[in-house]
């Protein structure tokens, strides 16, 4: 391994994180190889010491032992106590333009905090002011993402957690977001705010093994499972659901003959197997749509 | 300002939800144009699209005949007013609306030029020092416009702008938006639930269900002649009455039939349900509550449009009364002079004005008659 770059690259981050060039003189590989240590272990410890933001990503990433959260929130000046909620935001990428925004949305920058995940994502920490409820949280959501959209001109996509109560409980607050905006972006993915108690049967669905989804959809529709429906198809069945399977409604909805919808329905039947004027049939051919999807977008990545 | 033209519009999520369906529409330049309809119809998208934030899975959008399908948001030359606005609260009035021109680095002379405009077509100038905390719901409505006009863009995008004001605020608001449009000489498209925004501000509407255009008219026209019953009973405050009826024809005469009320249907009426073979069909009659009548004058000179029931509900709202009655089994208002004597409990006589009256096929729900 070359000691020597790595050496070079970690002494110009510690420039640019701490402001302080330091070099080094080491003689052979072994010297080099201990110098890149202490060089990184002093980035570690300095970026933990003086940086808010790198504390709350070690703290939701990579967990830290709770024992010691209160210790090291105390030092940057973290209410470990202090009631959070937990927003993470998606876009394409997050360039200055957006961060500043955020910034100016919430300039009490001593009580929310904002910490870059990754390239595309941007967390956001806020403390829960008084009187506030999961109504409020909907709002703040949504207020993010259109000021997001009018300002920055582009698409956002957002979830936020449970309330917290102790910073200890970060770290499974970003795992729900983390997921909320998975499930969201795949099954809801017409939606830009995924509050994390409000994901459904797509949580469910997204945490199965596919082994188990694609045992599930061979049991339903044997060897031949259905890729997806025309489109109109879709919409008839989309809609037959949102009627509660009331054949009178949804003709009328969709502007066909009771007797055309019968004899679309039973063409679904023929094709799958299932009858969907039954409740049992449509709720299977519900999930199994779903997973059908879930499986599509798990192929594709 | 710019023309817009969409063409087959199409948006289709990646879970197979189809949220707008061939969408055709050609926007004049300083039109205002309102997408109406209820939540989940798709107007939201559509404007979405428009402004970029979502990709067209279909059809063509064209902004002054340019094709705008690829084009990032911030190259449309757009600007967008949206529900949930923010105003940064550390920020004056003046910051507020300089702040995303700062961002895109334009001079400062220059945006100070654009802020003063908009503060004075606003009349926001007197409020340019103070922070969002010290203004009113429709000032810091107005600055949220601001921070759209600086940006002088070809088309403004709006979504619901005033549907976190209360509703006094939103009447003033509106008159507020429509003489923007008047100043700025702007094209807008603006979307809401809300029918009575939609009749005040727009040029033409578009009113939208389930991902497609149901008709696109001006306001009058979409009251006076609307294409299906879904637009009939969308626009409208109280909403059209709708009774079931059936359609006898014996030679030139057309009747319709709602349980022992038999009501003539004048000559301007009669071709189009005779030509269309209603003959002994169900229909649906539409009549507005305004053309509802209780007038002892007007019921003496339309004995062949006349209905009975028994008043359920009187209410006075100062300049008109609403009258709540049934009709075979269909709750049915009238809209009245306050002058009227009528009262809960009261017998009542009504006469339809049959010139007014709308007829549906019941099944296709379109119209026959407009």
């Amino acid at each position: 391994m070359d000691y020597t770059s790595e050496l070079d690259r970690a002494l110009s981050e510690l420039k640019r994180i701490t402001g302080v060039a330091v070099s080094v003189k080491a003689d052979t590989p072994e010297e080099t190889e201990l110098a890149l240590s202490q060089i990184r272990c002093l980035c570690a410890a300095y970026k933990e010491k003086y940086n808010k933001a790198d504390f709350l990503k070690s703290l939701m990433t990579e967990g830290i032992p709770s024992y010691d959260v209160g210790d090291r929130a105390a030092r940057l000046h973290i209410d470990p106590e202090e009631k959070r909620v937990l927003f993470l935001l998606e876009a394409r990428t997050i360039d200055d333009t957006l961060t500043e925004i955020l910034k100016n949305l919430f300039p009490s920058r001593s009580k929310t905090y904002l910490v870059p995940m990754s390239e595309n994502r941007i967390a956001v920490l806020r403390p829960l002011k008084s009187g506030e409820t999961a109504d409020s949280m909907r709002q703040i959501a949504r207020t993010i993402v259109d000021t997001l959209n009018m300002e920055a001109l582009t698409h956002v996509q957002l979830s936020y957690s449970s309330v917290i109560d102790t910073l200890a409980e970060l770290s499974s607050a970003f795992r729900e977001t983390s997921l909320a905006l998975q499930v969201g972006k795949l099954f809801y993915s017409e939606q830009t705010v995924f509050p994390y108690n409000e994901l459904g049967i797509g949580r469910l669905i997204y945490q199965l093994p596919v082994s188990i989804c694609e045992r599930f959809l061979e049991e339903i529709f044997g060897k031949e499972i259905p890729e997806a429906f025309d489109d109109e198809t879709t919409a008839t069945i989309n809609r037959f659901f949102q009627n509660n399977l009331n054949i009178a409604e949804t003709s009328r909805q969709l502007h066909m003959h009771r007797n055309t919808l019968i004899y679309r329905l039973e063409q679904i039947q023929k094709r799958t197997g299932l009858d969907l004027r039954t409740f049992e049939d449509a709720m299977t051919f519900k999930i199994a749509t779903m997973v059908i999807n879930y499986l599509h977008t798990e192929r594709n990545q | 300002m710019a023309s817009l033209s969409l063409q087959g519009i199409q948006k289709i999520y990646p879970n197979g939800f189809h949220a707008v369906k061939d969408f055709n529409l050609e926007i004049e330049d300083k039109e205002f144009i309102i997408f109406v309809g209820p939540s989940g119809c798709g107007k939201s998208t559509t404007l979405r699209m428009v402004a970029g934030l979502e990709d067209i899975s279909g059809g063509t959008l064209k902004i002054d005949g340019k094709v705008m399908n690829d084009v990032e948001p911030k190259d449309r030359d757009i600007a967008m007013v949206f529900q949930n606005y923010a105003l940064y609260p550390h920020m004056t009035v003046y910051d507020n609306m300089a702040f995303g021109l700062k961002l895109r680095k334009v001079p400062k002379d220059e945006i100070d030029k654009k802020v003063r405009e908009a503060a004075r077509i606003l009349d926001l100038e007197k409020l340019l020092d103070r922070k969002p905390k010290a203004l009113s719901g429709g000032q810091r409505q107005r600055v949220a416009m601001g921070r759209a006009i600086v940006r002088n863009p070809k088309v403004f995008l709006m979504d619901e702008p005033l549907s976190n004001l209360d509703a006094k605020l939103r009447v003033q608001m509106r008159i507020e938006i429509s003489k923007l449009h008047e100043n700025l000489g702007a094209t807008i498209i603006y979307v809401t639930h809300d029918q009575t925004e939609a009749m005040t501000l727009g040029t033409r509407i578009v009113v939208m269900k389930d991902g497609v255009v149901q008709q696109v008219d001006t306001p009058q026209n979409l009251y006076n002649t609307p294409c299906n019953l879904f637009v009939a009973g969308f626009i409208g405050s109280p909403q059209m009455n709708f009774m079931d009826a059936v359609c006898k024809v014996k030679g030139n005469d057309v009747t319709l039939t709602v349980g022992e009320h038999v009501l003539k249907v004048p000559a301007s009426k009669r071709k189009a349900l005779i030509d269309g073979g209603y003959d002994g069909k169900t229909v649906v009659i539409g009549i507005r509550p305004e053309d509802v009548h209780d007038s002892e004058a007007f019921i003496s000179n339309s004995p062949d449009s006349v209905i009975t029931s028994t008043i359920k509900v009187y209410e006075l709202l100062g300049a008109e009364v609403f009258l709540y009655f049934d009709v075979e089994g269909t709750q049915m208002t009238a809209r009245v002079n306050p002058r009227t004597t009528l009262r809960t409990g009261d017998k009542a006589v009504f006469a339809l004005d049959m010139e007014k009256i709308h007829v549906f096929d019941k099944e296709t729900e379109l119209t026959i008659t407009n």
